[in-house]
């Protein structure tokens, strides 16, 4: 086993060299300081840190658990810490934004055991619905946020951050961008812990419950904690600094790493000094020290001007006349993730260098690649359906998850969307305003993080909504995860298993009933059903249709690729049409988008490579042309 | 530049390493054939840094790797800066185009992997949006850089037993052309370590078949 599959991560072989991926780097740190403990919700770009502890916390002695939400997640890790137990947490940029309430808290109270977040940020909101700048909480919540450029980073970053967070008692957040979390490079290997934290959680009420008399002297000393976060960041090494030409730059995350390779490629080392900020709060003393071997700064860093207003900030109160480049000037962009390119041209303006040319080959107009249900998808089948029943003016309220790809062309199943757990909420609101029976499509991983409280208070308002549960026992779109419906925890990753054996069955009510959850919150008009048995799911809706109030609809059908991890024979039976019979109707491709069908030279065809015989496309053809095609085992009997 | 020329730029970090873009879609296998790339080289004591964005290759998108092996920190490459682009598929080749130059070697399969959006435009009757004919995708990178090789490598992954053994065929022909500081067989002997046995036949006969390509394609010699 290789270091970056997930195993040799374990090896206690200190100064070995290894090529990382950013996520897992970080793994390593954790494994580095001793973690105990370590929940998370599954989210795009951090998903590999939870995934691959998932793999080795039985190995490894660390307690972990997929968390239904990263409120839960964070509180679960918070006790943990309280417990003694160096703790971790992982979710993305917006889970932080649900965590947010315990968040805010937490540095109040103070840590036992060290206590880090990681919460992975996406500039560019490459697979999120907006990007969003975390390093703010350190001045917005007084955590000390670590900013890795580099997977070497990563991993100095989070064992470090374990002890910072132990002797300040505050909680620390880790703050890697996508582009850290799936950049690999050389990782050093530190020494494993011989010992761990010893467990014991000591009762002391004042300590622990922020009731206002507590909480306002708790206030008192946060500000003391937090001052000594920033006095022990000064010598943390993570504010190295690189040249000594007075023209200054001021870098973090990975745009410091373009920067460096900007100065490099541009051959003006001897004329530039490059800082990087690797933490906050930036401690006054690197930015004191800075400010005296420059004469003018650049400021690169990506999404909000965070470092360069500290900077002017901080140069204002030590009354220096120096000059700071940056977003607030107007030389960089304040949205989207940088290039090297754009990086570049910065240095080269800044140092008074002509801009490389940019690129003078032009790119032909070339057809995107946008992403798409699978071949055999069930949620395909779920929105077909339902769109033949209820039409295309019903407002249809999609959330968070694969079905998301139900927006536009064909399907059309998704009019209104927000954030995680939001497909109830707004089906409600609009129901509620324009008298409609609105739709609300929910996945079951996404229902159990946040669909619940929306349910319940569309029970408790009365709401003409009909709410569709796509449950396909995993959380797909992150990476095959598992969720409260899979089966015995998942086959691939041990979540937690509340009872012993569940593994072995395959009965797929063997953990949570959606129903009974359902039923629990007061709703009586509730249907369970199959997508790819159109009869009843038809049924189903037209019933639902009908209905007046709360009604849900629970769609269940596994995951089609989780599916076929697990399929003894290797490829399904495809489908094909038969061209004598098929009249190029057009409605297979228009009204599925199924990436199976292809057409042609005007001939529409299925690609048995890609076909997982779910028989849709068989059911919507009104000449019969689409058929199982022959194996060719039938064809020799 | 070949191997030759990557020792006589001394390896070092800057300029003088060497960079390589795998470009890809979801499924063809570009980020394992990053992994063995870093894993060798990195073994081997090498700086290697790499990059990957594939935010939703799984559902048909675009995947593109970079691996730069001794060629400094940043694991995304500038513009005109790639020394070897390996294209898995024509049009996300083309994609990569403002990452060559003059100097770029380009290895690309010339089978399409036809987007599902080509299909919702003939039937919606915006047929303007066609895959664009191969030959032309060709053509438009030779117009940036003549050292192209352009080979029908999803063909020889289907002689080899399977369409899936694409990467390694790919692979193979990026070792096979002698481009990088490393002999073949050594490289398939440390990517095949743990690789289970029924899997091991058809693809040692890919890269077999890949290195053969790649031999085939004559650059000349060194720079």
């Amino acid at each position: 086993m290789t270091a970056a599959s997930g195993h040799g991560i374990l090896r206690d072989e200190p100064g070995t060299r290894h090529c990382l991926l950013g996520n897992l780097a970080i793994v390593r740190g954790a494994l580095e300081a001793g973690v105990q403990f370590f929940s998370c919700y599954p989210g795009t770009p951090a998903s590999e840190v939870g995934d691959t502890i998932a793999r080795i916390a039985a190995e490894a002695d660390i307690v972990f658990e997929y968390s239904v939400n990263e409120k839960v997640a964070v509180e679960i890790a918070f006790a943990a810490s309280l417990t003694g137990a160096r703790s971790m947490c992982g979710m993305k940029h917006l889970g932080l934004n649900y965590a947010c309430d315990p968040v805010s808290t937490m540095p109040y109270v103070g840590v036992e055991g060290g206590m880090v977040i990681v919460s992975a940020g996406d500039p560019s909101a490459i697979t999120s619905p907006n990007e969003q700048d975390q390093r703010h909480f350190s001045r917005f919540l007084y955590y000390p946020v670590f900013d890795p450029a580099t997977p070497e980073d990563c991993r100095r970053m989070t064992c470090y951050a374990f002890e910072l967070s132990e002797r300040t008692r505050l909680p620390v957040i880790l703050r890697p961008t996508t582009r850290v979390c799936h950049g690999s490079g050389i990782v050093a290997f530190g020494a494993l812990p011989v010992e761990r934290n010893a467990i014991r959680f000591r009762k002391d009420p004042a300590r622990y419950v922020p009731i206002p008399v507590n909480a306002r002297r708790m206030r008192k000393e946060l500000t003391g904690r937090f001052a000594l976060a920033g006095r022990l960041l000064e010598t943390s090494g993570f504010f190295p600094r690189t040249g000594r030409g007075e023209l200054g730059i001021l870098a973090s995350g990975v745009a410091c790493a373009y920067a460096a390779q900007a100065i490099d490629d541009l051959g003006v080392g001897d004329r530039v000094t490059l800082q990087q900020v690797g933490a906050y709060p930036i401690p006054d003393k690197v930015l004191a020290d800075f400010f005296d071997a420059v004469t003018s700064v650049l400021v690169v860093e990506e999404l909000t001007p965070f470092v360069e207003e500290w900077a002017c900030l901080s140069a204002f109160q030590q009354c220096r006349q120096i000059p700071i480049y940056g977003k607030r000037s107007g030389h960089l962009p304040v949205e989207f993730e940088y290039t090297p390119d754009l990086v570049e041209d910065a240095v080269a303006d800044f140092v008074g260098l002509v801009r490389r040319p940019s690129a003078t080959v032009t790119v032909p107009e070339l057809p995107a690649r946008p992403p798409v249900l699978c071949p055999g998808c069930p949620h395909r089948a779920s929105f077909y359906l339902a769109r033949k029943v209820f039409g295309t003016k019903t407002i249809y309220c999609n959330d968070i998850g694969c079905y998301t790809l139900g927006y536009g062309e064909p399907l059309h199943a998704c009019d209104v969307l927000l954030c995680m757990g939001s497909s109830i909420s707004q089906a409600s609101g609009i129901a509620r305003l324009t008298g409609q029976r609105t739709v609300a499509y929910i996945g079951d991983s996404t229902f159990f993080h946040s669909g619940l409280p929306a349910l319940a208070n569309a029970v408790q308002a009365n709401d003409n909504v009909v709410v569709v549960i796509l449950d396909n026992y995993i959380a797909a779109m992150t990476g095959h995860q598992p969720s409260l419906t899979t089966p015995g925890g998942g086959a691939a990753a041990p979540g937690p298993r509340p009872h012993e054996g569940d593994a072995e069955q395959d009965d797929r009510t063997a953990r949570f009933s959606i129903e009974d959850a359902v039923r629990g919150l007061g709703v009586t008009d509730v249907y369970s059903v199959d997508p790819f048995d159109d009869e009843s799911t038809l049924a189903a809706f037209r019933q639902a249709r009908k209905g007046t109030g709360v009604s849900v609809v629970v769609c269940h059908s596994p995951c089609v690729v989780e599916e076929r991890r697990h399929r003894k024979d290797a490829r399904p039976i495809a489908y094909a049409i038969d061209q004598g019979l098929c009249d190029s109707c057009t409605a297979c491709v228009r009204v599925l988008g199924c990436p199976g069908i292809l057409v042609s030279d005007g001939q529409y065809l299925i690609d048995p490579e890609l076909c997982d015989g779910c028989a849709l496309c068989a059911e919507v053809c009104h000449q019969g042309a689409i058929a199982r095609a022959v194996s060719q085992k039938e064809a020799s009997a | 530049m070949t191997g030759a020329r990557y020792k006589q730029r001394g390896g070092q970090p800057g300029h003088g390493g060497f960079r390589i873009v795998i470009a890809g879609t979801g499924g063809q296998g570009v980020l394992t054939a990053a992994r063995l790339l870093c894993e060798y080289f990195a073994a081997r004591g090498h700086q290697v840094v790499s990059g990957q964005l594939h935010g939703m290759a799984q559902r048909g998108g675009s995947v593109q790797s970079t691996v730069m092996i001794d060629a400094g920190i940043s694991p995304v490459i500038p513009r005109g800066r790639a020394d070897v682009v390996v294209g898995f598929e024509p049009v996300e080749t083309v994609r990569a185009l403002p990452l060559m130059s003059l100097e770029t070697v380009v290895l690309m399969n010339t089978s399409p992997v036809v987007p599902y959006v080509i299909a919702q435009a003939a039937v919606r009757g915006n047929g303007e949006v066609e895959y664009p004919a191969v030959e032309g995708l060709v053509e438009c990178v030779r117009g940036v850089t003549e050292r192209v090789f352009a080979f029908d490598g999803t063909g020889i992954a289907q002689e080899c037993g399977s369409g899936r053994t694409l990467n390694v065929i790919m692979l193979g022909c990026l070792l096979g052309s002698g481009l990088l500081p490393c002999a073949a067989d050594d490289f398939w002997r440390t990517a095949t370590r743990g690789m289970p046995k029924h899997l091991l036949e058809t693809n040692a006969r890919a890269f077999t078949s890949g290195v053969e390509s790649g031999r085939r394609f004559a650059f000349g010699p060194a720079g």
